[in-house]
């Protein structure tokens, strides 16, 4: 099997899974950590501990993190919960139209019940038009939500100039920023950054679903949205999972080992399809300044699910996000918004590696490519 | 005791003549079999009556509650010949035991329809030895029902349901019946290919004819990678639906990757629908004679698409003698979706796996084709070689 998408979902890590499988077989570990005899202590100790090691991972404390089910929560509780409670922070947000639907929705629903929501426009290399966010940011300007990888093409957020802008336009506007693509593949330091609010998702570094994480900074107020017995500060109620969170730490440290050489690793991979793909019609869409770890590619001649039936034939996956039907043929928003052409969009496959492909897969890829070519085909 | 028996009304079937026992023993079978995982069950006839209850000294945990007895009833009106069916109390006694059980009938069918208020009663004496007459039982148990039920009112003339007393050689009661598909059973009248595509279509042209008695047999053309295995699952869960009221069914599913490309490469363009229309009929034919069918079904409805038009269905229909059933030829698509809907297909059938092949629809196809473009087209395919692949490359699912 070659798994050439990492982006819709990673393996756990065998690590993890080790974790895991005796952490629930653990006779002191299955404690409620609220409960206060000794076994409820014992499991509090251990999860407070998973939280420290993700934290240091972020250069925040453990204070500012929360766990939460998947980052689509995540989400949801920061930008809502953030407008929510700082109503008098302004009732504007500017955000892109390349967000991830977790982002999208909560946006458009703000947006009906009254919030203005300002989407910059994004050009061909995937990034927002920063001129246009100097002149939008204004003294309603409540928060800014953007994404730091996306995870369609891979386009990296120019988030220092970003914070720059931001810092000295109105520094009571705060940013929310979408970690999900870029963790466990690039160094975060929220502490440096200065930004307010991000979200992770565990199983996209090797860890598990159900599993996500909010950064709220310390000092920022935010309304909860799951109300309960107010575990984690009151901020997300609910029992706390012992085995997620340690195995969210452990997947979390072990991507953080050799980082930078992971990421060159992909890199190569990442040129030599581009190399190889352009000789083989196909066209690159991923941005060239774009994250390796993703590449979007459109193939002359397929439609993106052919070529994703096609793959899977030999037992290769990859990711359309076009979905196709006889009667409306939908483009990818991320593409659309790009200004990609419509034609292009509709064969756009998504390929997205992590640090365990290696340069025989994407060898064979090519191989496989080929004989697509010959096989399916139509001229 | 609760309600322990159904009452099935037959339709079209006591209009037969000599032949009646033969439809009416299609029927009984078709019903024991569609009710095969209720328990065991004693299906008789009385009269232009079909009754199911629980075979006598045996346990039958389905009529024990209202749910599960529902669950029967519904099952019953799905097959082809019944026009309406209810949930009825049978007992032996008089008139005490008919007004008893009538109050117990009443609390247990005003949980499930709680905002029926008006009535009126009807009584049927098939027992000429009961010592009160029809309209005596009726005016007896309609004002003990108004007795016990406060929120009941008569209403002869627009009551919310009517509320039945019949005796025969046993009591029963009952109140309000649920409509069947009318129809005649399946098995009667051969057996049919349907050409399944996934669509909304061709299931309810399955349906259509197996409500003519017809049994089918389906064949679905599958273009892996072209359409993903995803939509292969849906033809199979729409094959399902349709079994519910035809009975078991066998799928055939033809590889036709190979067939479709080299009709890609080798035909023309604007031609291309029309021509693998001809070549599916083709192999379909053959496939239905193998099996002992009697005519092709498809869910073809006039004008609807380009391979739809009347010259295209002409040169489509020329290349098979077997009939060729096309129950939606004069339904639009509303009609169509209406009766989708009705049988529970509709849901599956918009999944959006259909037809990810549009790359082998052409921009612009002829709609009005004539001899010249179809020679034209066929020219450099070796149709006959084409047909026999389809045939040895299939997958027979039963259903």
């Amino acid at each position: 099997m070659i798994y050439f998408d990492n982006s819709a979902t990673t393996k756990p890590l065998d690590e993890v899974v080790k974790l895991v499988s005796e952490d629930l077989q653990n006779d002191e570990l299955w404690g409620n950590p609220g409960s206060l005899h000794e076994l409820g202590t014992s499991a509090y100790k251990a999860y407070i501990k998973a939280k420290e090691d993700i934290a240091s991972c972020f250069s925040i404390r453990e204070q500012e993190l929360v766990f939460t089910s998947c980052a689509t929560e995540s989400a949801n509780t920061a930008i809502n919960g953030f407008l929510k409670r700082n109503r008098r922070n302004g009732r504007t947000i500017i955000s892109t139209k390349t967000e991830h639907r977790a982002t999208l929705s909560v946006l458009e629903k703000l947006s009906d019940e009254g919030f203005n929501v300002i989407y910059l426009n994004v050009g061909p290399d995937g990034k927002p038009d920063l001129e246009q966010l100097e002149s939008s940011i204004d003294g309603d300007t409540s928060l800014l939500c953007f994404t730091h990888v996306n995870n369609e093409t891979g386009a990296i957020l120019p988030l220092k100039e970003i914070i720059d802008i931001r810092n000295s336009k109105n520094r009571n506007t705060a940013i929310y920023i979408d970690f999900v693509q870029s963790a466990g593949k690039l160094k975060i330091d929220l502490r440096e950054l200065g930004i307010e609010l991000a979200s992770f998702s565990a199983h996209k570094f090797h860890g598990l679903k159900g599993s996500g994480l909010l950064y709220i900074k310390n000092g920022v107020r935010i309304d909860p949205f799951i109300l309960g017995g107010g575990q984690q500060n009151g901020m997300r109620s609910g029992t706390e999972s012992l085995y997620l969170s340690r195995s969210t730490a452990l997947a979390l440290k072990l991507s953080q080992t050799d980082i930078d050489e992971h990421i060159k690793t992909v890199s190569e991979i990442n040129s030599y399809l581009r190399s190889e793909l352009v000789k083989r019609k196909a066209t690159i869409l991923s941005p060239e300044d774009a994250l390796p770890y993703v590449l979007n590619v459109s193939f002359e001649g397929f439609e993106s699910e052919t070529m994703l039936h096609c793959l899977e034939r030999y037992n290769i996956y990859v990711s359309t996000i076009s979905a196709c039907s006889s009667k409306t043929k939908k483009i990818s928003y991320v593409l659309e918004a790009m200004g990609v052409d419509r034609k292009l969009a509709t064969n756009a496959v998504r390929l997205s590696f992590s640090r365990f492909n290696t340069m025989d897969e994407a060898k064979t890829f090519i191989e496989k490519i080929d004989e697509i070519y010959q096989l399916f085909a139509l001229r | 005791m609760s309600n322990n028996v159904i009452l099935a009304r037959m339709g079209e079937v006591t209009l037969k003549g000599l032949n009646r026992g033969n439809f009416e023993s299609k029927l009984k079978n078709n019903l024991k079999y569609r009710l095969k995982n209720f328990g065991k069950l004693n299906i008789y006839q009385s009269q232009s009556r079909i009754w199911i209850e629980p075979v006598e000294g045996e346990e039958n945990p389905y009529f024990k509650n209202e749910e599960t007895a529902t669950e029967i009833l519904n099952a019953v009106v799905q097959v082809f010949g019944i026009v309406s069916a209810s949930l009825a109390r049978k007992f032996e006694g008089g008139i005490d035991e008919i007004r008893q059980n009538a109050v117990e009938y009443m609390k247990e069918y005003l949980k499930i329809y709680p905002d029926h208020h008006t009535f009126k009663v009807e009584s049927k004496r098939g027992n000429k030895h009961f010592p009160m007459t029809s309209p005596e039982i009726s005016n007896e148990i309609g004002g003990y029902l108004l007795e016990n039920f406060d929120c009941l009112k008569v209403d002869v003339n627009k009551p919310d349901f009517i509320f039945n007393v019949e005796v025969r050689d046993y009591c029963y009661v009952y109140a309000g019946k649920i409509m069947g598909h009318r129809g005649l059973p399946v098995g009667t009248a051969g057996k049919g290919m349907l050409l399944l595509s996934g669509g909304i279509d061709s299931p309810v042209a399955g349906y259509m004819m197996a409500s003519r008695g017809m049994m089918l047999e389906a064949v679905y053309f599958h273009s892996f990678p072209y359409t993903s295995d995803r939509a292969k699952d849906k033809v199979v869960d729409l094959a399902k639906i349709v079994s519910r009221f035809s009975g078991r069914m066998k799928l055939h599913v033809v590889n036709f990757t190979q067939i479709q490309l080299d009709m890609y490469k080798n035909s023309r363009q604007d031609m291309l629908t029309v021509t693998m229309r001809r070549v599916m009929l083709q192999i379909a034919e053959k496939l239905a004679l193998q099996n002992g069918c009697g005519c092709l079904i498809t869910g073809e409805s006039l004008g609807q698409v380009a391979s739809q038009t009347l010259e295209a269905i002409q040169f489509t229909n020329e290349v098979v003698d077997l009939p060729i059933f096309r129950p939606l030829i004069g339904l639009d698509k509303e009609a169509t979706c209406e009766i989708s809907r009705k049988i529970g297909a509709f849901e599956t059938s918009i999944l959006p796996y259909e037809d990810c092949c549009t790359v082998f629809v052409a921009k612009h196809p002829k709609t009005h084709p004539n001899r010249d473009d179809i020679i034209e087209a066929e020219q450099n395919l070796d149709i006959a070689k084409m047909v026999e692949d389809g045939l040895n490359g299939i997958e027979t699912i039963i259903i």
